[in-house]
């Protein structure tokens, strides 16, 4: 329900709930994250968003349960070939769980309260698939013959794929909306520059306005390297910091310490992109230590990247050019949020930079995909 | 017939076909009805989307990056200050740069005290720099409160440089004095800040000893040489600098 609940393009509260229309939880993030991962659903250049996996779940699991209804009735009356057959099917989605519990653990870093759900049902449902054949006691029972499991086979594939084909047929049309989200009123900086970051096989521009204490630039930036398309886009990166210490367009901090890593960055040299990946990787630390104090933060940067560049941090030369870096966000009239990315002078819709990630990318750059 | 040793085979129960046939219609119906609650359900959600897709209800509002906008900008001030800056050299035509006094008491039409009380915000933003009698050079200390003034611009987008002279002198000569101050600025403004569009950032006005003249209330505001004495001559000896933090 959450990801068809997406696909109006709006920003929705993720409700991460076993029941669907119930409220949003707490748990929601975690939930996004995997949503908004490469993993949540397949065919995602043909198809806006793509088909969510757990339509085949929620297809495959009727008719589980319904087999699961048939040999809980007819009891010792069902033939031995329907127990082991439902043995047999029963543990898959066990195994398909224990693939996505890897998944979310090594790539994702989290595991959402509905995934969990789904793997405690799959154990569930494999120790009640297994635990039938211990029933068997050497009773006579009916025969059936061996066109029987194929025919259930048969069933079981038809029935995984109702549900996703019937998503497929019905998803609206996005791509009338891909362009429509604006684009930029002067596309170079007229005064300084944005940093630079070149991919290994580089072959698009692209423009990323990003914040490197913001968690939702931290999950873009993942989302990317899964993507496999960061190393495909020549970026100029220029630093947008939501911290009021420097940025004029908020009242309060909204990342406390952000305008001091965005300076680290602004001072990489040739290791922007290392900086820009230590400040995501430590953005939990980072914004512990943003909130503690400047100082605390100037340590941290310290330990890490050492006295040279904690210089260039306090230079007022770096303060010049993070300015610069903000000055062209508001010549341009972005909105104040990040991340944002941009294809030549066009602003690519935030909902097109997550879930349409992949269909974005192969209706306005298709050679990213190559 | 079964293997030697092997248990006797129990026979099926009876009725058994026609149980385990119900129970299979059961089953199959269990699977029908399970899968068309699911299907509908997604058909429903896709539904639903489709149509907020089409027929969106109002977007969030959300903020829009822009230049600063404090409290000092009240709408006189914009409009004094608008005028000032379109007809001093801020203007695309490059043949002006700056305003002559009998220019800024034209386009500002405003009272001399008036004029300054405008600026009176701006005494934590901006600065006086200092000059000796009958000089436009900038001093070390000059050009560090330029500096720092002018390497402060947070959100800022233009400059205003308000050159005067003390009333010692002529009217002409207080005047080119005063021109030469603010030019003097702004050489050493471009020389530091490296930036191309300057021109379209610094906003020159030069009031010689004619128009809106600072009291000696102006030696507590931030100075070039803050040790010195100050008075109503040194004062007005000076270039008034500071960012504006207003939408114009």
């Amino acid at each position: 329900m959450d990801y068809a609940e997406h696909l109006d393009r709006g920003l929705h509260d993720v409700h991460c709930s076993f029941i669907p229309g119930a409220p949003p939880t707490g748990e929601a993030e975690a939930c996004r994250a995997a949503m908004y991962s490469p993993y949540s659903a397949l065919f995602r250049e043909s198809m806006w968003g793509g088909v969510p996996i757990s339509l085949f779940a929620l297809g495959a699991f009727a008719f589980l349960g319904g087999f699961a209804v048939y040999l809980l009735l007819a009891r010792e009356r069902a033939p031995k070939i329907a127990l082991f057959f439902f043995a047999g099917v029963g543990i898959t989605p066990l195994l398909v769980s224990l693939v996505m519990f890897t998944i979310s653990v090594t790539k994702l870093g989290h595991l959402c309260k509905t995934c969990v759900g789904i793997y405690i049902s799959s154990l569930l449902l494999a120790i009640g698939a297994v635990s039938g054949l211990f029933t068997l006691k050497g009773e006579a029972r009916p025969r059936l013959g061996f066109l029987f499991p194929v025919a259930w086979l048969a069933a079981l594939g038809l029935t995984t794929l109702v549900p996703a084909v019937v998503y497929a047929a019905s998803v609206p049309d996005e791509r009338p909306y891909l362009n429509k989200c604006g684009s930029l009123k002067q596309p170079k900086m007229s005064v300084g520059t944005p940093l630079k970051i070149h991919g290994s096989r580089a072959i698009q521009p692209v423009l990323l306005f990003e914040d490197p204490l913001c968690p939702t630039c931290r999950a873009f930036h993942e989302r990317l390297v899964d993507e496999g398309v960061f190393e495909r886009f020549d970026i100029d990166l220029v630093l947008f910091p939501l911290d009021s210490e420097c940025n004029w367009m908020l009242d309060e901090p909204l990342h406390p310490g952000a305008c001091i890593v965005s300076k680290a960055v602004l001072c990489g040299g040739d290791r922007v992109r290392q900086v820009l990946e230590w400040a995501y990787d430590e953005q939990v630390y980072l914004t512990r230590a943003g909130k503690a104090g400047a100082n605390v933060l100037r340590a941290a940067i310290k330990q890490r990247w050492g006295e040279e560049l904690l210089k260039c941090v306090d230079d007022r030369k770096t303060d010049v050019l993070l300015n610069q870096h903000l000055h062209f966000a508001s010549d341009n009239g972005i909105p104040v949020s990040t991340p944002q990315m941009y294809l030549g002078s066009k602003r690519v819709c935030d909902e097109d930079t997550d879930m349409g990630l992949r269909f974005m990318l192969s209706e306005l750059a298709p050679e990213v995909l190559k | 017939m079964t293997s030697a040793g092997a248990e006797p085979t129990p026979p099926a129960p009876a009725g058994g076909a026609g149980l385990s046939t119900l129970a299979g219609w059961l089953g199959a119906t269990g699977v029908v009805l399970l899968l068309a609650l699911a299907t509908i359900s997604v058909r429903v959600w896709v539904s639903s989307a489709e149509s907020r897709l089409e027929h969106p209800g109002e977007k969030p509002k959300v903020a829009i990056a822009d230049q600063a906008e404090v409290a000092y900008c009240t709408p006189r001030f914009k409009e004094v200050l608008e005028r000032v800056l379109h007809s001093c050299g801020l203007a695309q035509d490059e043949t002006r740069r700056g305003c002559k006094p009998a220019d800024v008491k034209t386009f500002a039409s405003i009272s001399d005290a008036d004029f300054n009380e405008l600026f009176t915000p701006l005494k934590e933003r901006g600065a006086v720099i200092l000059f000796d009698e009958g000089m436009q050079d900038l001093d070390e200390g000059a050009k560090k409160m330029l500096e720092d003034k002018w390497f402060q611009r947070k959100g800022a987008r233009y400059f205003f440089v308000v050159a005067r002279a003390s009333k010692s002198g002529n009217q002409a000569k207080n005047r080119a004095l005063s021109h030469r101050r603010a030019n003097s600025v702004m050489y050493y403004l471009t020389s530091v800040a490296n930036d191309p569009e300057i021109d379209k950032k610094v906003g020159l006005l030069w009031l010689g000893n004619e128009f809106a003249q600072l009291s000696k209330d102006y030696c507590g505001w931030p100075t070039s040489r803050a040790n010195e004495k100050c008075d109503e001559e040194a004062i007005n000896r000076s270039a008034f600098v500071s960012w504006v933090d207003c939408r114009l």
